[in-house]
């Protein structure tokens, strides 16, 4: 099944008379289960290419399907439903909210998509354990490790049962050796049914998936599997 | 691989009907108003300083008012007044005027006496002025009011101890005084004053009577006050003078209180004709109905409550600014959390809420710190004015439900403002 369906997408950045075309027209399907890394130097137009797979941007031109569903032309209000029920994004700079505790951040998108408050706390729990964080969700952010920030922003990622992990640069802040227990962990989920999409820019974190894409001057270069995956080895730390 | 254990158990049969609880909506708002403890106290200032100022304005001003009242009602019940007016030239103001021409006479008291024999239960005309009273050393200054024996009844000043002076009293010109609580106190200390001798403007009087505490009601209280007979205080004590004597007031007290506007129109046209008058504009005198007086108080108050709400307007006027300024702020620095939120699937009427509720929440917190200050501030001020505070309930609500739309009206703009930011520029902003 094809989760992420773009067709002919092209975007064009205005600012007064000047036109800047990030993208110009990127065709790419991603199915379910695939693990992706989208890579390309940075103003390649892979961030763009991101925000709008993750909703977060429009398109100047093309289709986007996301899980059967055209969302090209959806409202404000129904893309940020979409957003919160397909998507689950991690950033670089982890983004967690400084004044909510581990267990709080990862309630939040629930919250917005009407959860009730116990099977909320619950399925919270489930996921933060499966980072394998649930003895830490009680603390704050700031307490927290960055390869542990990281953990809980994919356990917030992962709170709503998305149809894709939406991951940018998520091991950018990180050492290398929190970097590789992040992408095992992506990898993981991944073997478990979860379609991850990782935008970077650096091999190591790449060879992790299965497949890359890459990305230049707003263009697809090139795009295949991945011969020399990078195997998790062991189980989490 | 088998269907993945996280993936795709139901999700879509959930209903965004139910929306947001209103109680996390609040809890986020209280955490980023405690998260700037001091920044939300100074933000909310201005509304905690005008709803404090409403409500302790209102409370001591309704605590004055009913002093006032009380002291009208404890000065006689069923009362006419009649004073000296200014005539064609205006300016008749309160009950009694004591300064300008006296144009009442003793005669139109012994007149209305005569003709309103009957339909009056009693009248008392008063001279009065300041003396100084003396007993052995010591020695003050008292306001002595020289009246008739229907004073004791008319303006309610019946003695505790010993009696008022009499009808022979008055006829004989004796030097007998009755005297205010106040004076008994300060002048015969512990001494049973009853039989001794007071000296006023130099002349010896023997105390006859002692009123009651009357209660210290400020200005002119019947605590401080002497009262003889007007016969003697005309030969003695008043300037001389030419003429017929003329009196600062006539009280005259009516059976009951619905025959008072018949008695005063009655006693107005009696008036006149003595005067052989015509034109109610050119009348020198006025009769006055003690109702009169409490309509001229409630309308003081009346005028009060509305600079009072003027006040109020301003300060919370003020206060929204600030709330507004605040919450701009407030959102700038949120930016990023704003963007986050919006990715994690917040629509932007959710975050409208959010802020919304925030200001809210602010300025409610002002309304209520207000209140309580207010309270706390129309106790002292009270207790500094010798009133009574009375608590007013309406003011209370108004206050709060101001601030509410205070909240409301200043934040919707910044509310508006996050909930229209970009979600890509949101989360890039550091």
């Amino acid at each position: 099944m094809t989760v992420v369906a773009l067709e002919g997408i092209r975007k064009v950045y205005k600012s007064g008379a000047l036109e800047f075309e990030a993208l110009k027209g990127i065709s790419l399907e991603i199915r379910q289960g695939e693990m992706v890394a989208l890579m390309g130097p940075s103003g390649s137009g892979k961030t763009t290419l991101m925000q709008i797979i993750g909703l977060l941007d429009r398109p100047t031109q093309g289709t986007y399907h996301l899980a059967g569903q055209d969302v090209t032309t959806l409202s404000e209000n129904q893309r940020a439903e979409v957003r919160n029920q397909e998507i689950g994004f991690v950033f670089q700079a982890f983004h967690l909210l400084p004044r909510l505790n581990v267990l709080e951040n990862v309630e939040v998108p629930m919250i917005y998509a009407g959860v009730p408050a116990e099977e909320r706390r619950q399925r919270a729990m489930e996921v933060l354990q499966k980072v394998g964080l649930g003895d830490k969700w009680r603390n704050l952010p700031s307490q927290l490790s960055g390869g542990q920030k990281q953990r809980v922003a994919v356990a917030r990622a992962l709170s709503m049962r998305p149809s894709i992990l939406l991951a940018d640069e998520p091991t950018g802040n990180l050492d290398s050796k929190t970097a590789a227990e992040v992408m095992r962990l992506f990898q993981e989920l991944n073997d478990e049914g979860t379609c991850v999409i990782v935008v970077t820019h650096e091999h190591d974190i790449a060879d992790y998936c299965g497949r890359i894409v890459r990305i230049r001057d707003g263009q697809i270069e090139a795009d295949g599997p991945n011969p020399g995956r990078k195997r998790a080895v062991g189980g989490l730390a | 691989m088998s269907a993945p254990a996280v993936l795709k158990t139901p999700k879509k049969v959930r209903s965004r009907l139910a929306g947001i609880s209103p109680w996390l909506v609040f809890q986020v708002a209280w955490r980023a108003i405690l998260g700037n403890p001091l920044r939300s106290v100074l933000t909310t200032l201005g509304v905690i300083i005008g709803v404090a100022a409403v409500v302790a304005l209102t409370m001591v001003g309704r605590g004055s008012t009913a002093n006032i009242t009380r002291t009208l009602q404890s000065l006689g019940t069923n009362l006419l007044t009649i004073g000296s007016a200014a005539g064609p030239r205006g300016g008749g103001f309160g009950l009694v005027r004591f300064g300008g021409p006296q144009t009442v006479t003793l005669a139109d008291a012994e007149a209305i006496r005569l003709e309103f024999e009957g339909r009056i239960v009693g009248i008392a005309p008063t001279l009065q002025g300041n003396q100084q009273i003396k007993v052995g050393a010591a020695n003050m200054n008292a306001t002595v009011i020289g009246t008739w024996p229907d004073y004791a009844s008319v303006r309610n000043a019946q003695p505790a101890q010993g009696s008022f002076f009499s009808e022979a009293d008055l006829q004989a010109r004796r030097r007998v005084a009755v005297i205010g609580y106040g004076i008994a106190q300060d002048l015969f200390g512990g001494q049973d004053p009853i039989g001794q001798t007071l000296r006023i403007a130099g002349l010896s009087f023997t105390v006859v009577g002692v009123l009651p505490d009357k209660g210290d009601s400020g200005f002119a209280s019947p605590n401080y006050q002497v009262m003889v007979p007007l016969s003697t205080y005309l030969q003695r004590l008043a300037r001389s003078s030419t003429g017929e004597p003329r009196v600062n007031a006539i009280y005259i007290q009516g059976p009951d209180k619905d025959s008072l506007p018949q008695l005063q129109e009655a006693l107005t046209e009696f008036m006149a004709a003595r005067r052989k008058m015509t034109d109610p504009s050119q009348y020198d005198f006025s009769v006055q109905n003690q109702a009169d007086a409490l309509a001229s108080v409630n309308q003081v108050t009346q005028t009060m409550t509305l600079f009072l709400g003027g006040v109020a307007g301003i300060s919370l006027l003020v206060g929204g600014i600030g709330i507004m300024n605040i919450m701009l702020v407030s959102v700038t620095e949120r930016t990023r959390e704003i963007g986050i939120r919006k990715a994690l699937g917040a629509k932007p009427r959710d975050i409208l809420t959010q802020f919304l509720v925030e200001s809210v929440v602010l300025s409610v917190g002002g309304g209520i710190l207000g209140i309580f200050l207010g309270l706390a501030l129309a106790g002292s001020v009270g207790q500094f004015l010798r009133i009574t505070p009375i608590f007013d309930p309406f003011s209370v609500v108004l206050a709060f439900v101001f601030s509410v739309a205070v909240g409301v009206f200043f934040g919707y703009y910044p509310a508006a403002r996050a909930a229209r930011l970009d979600p890509v520029e949101s989360l890039r902003y550091e």
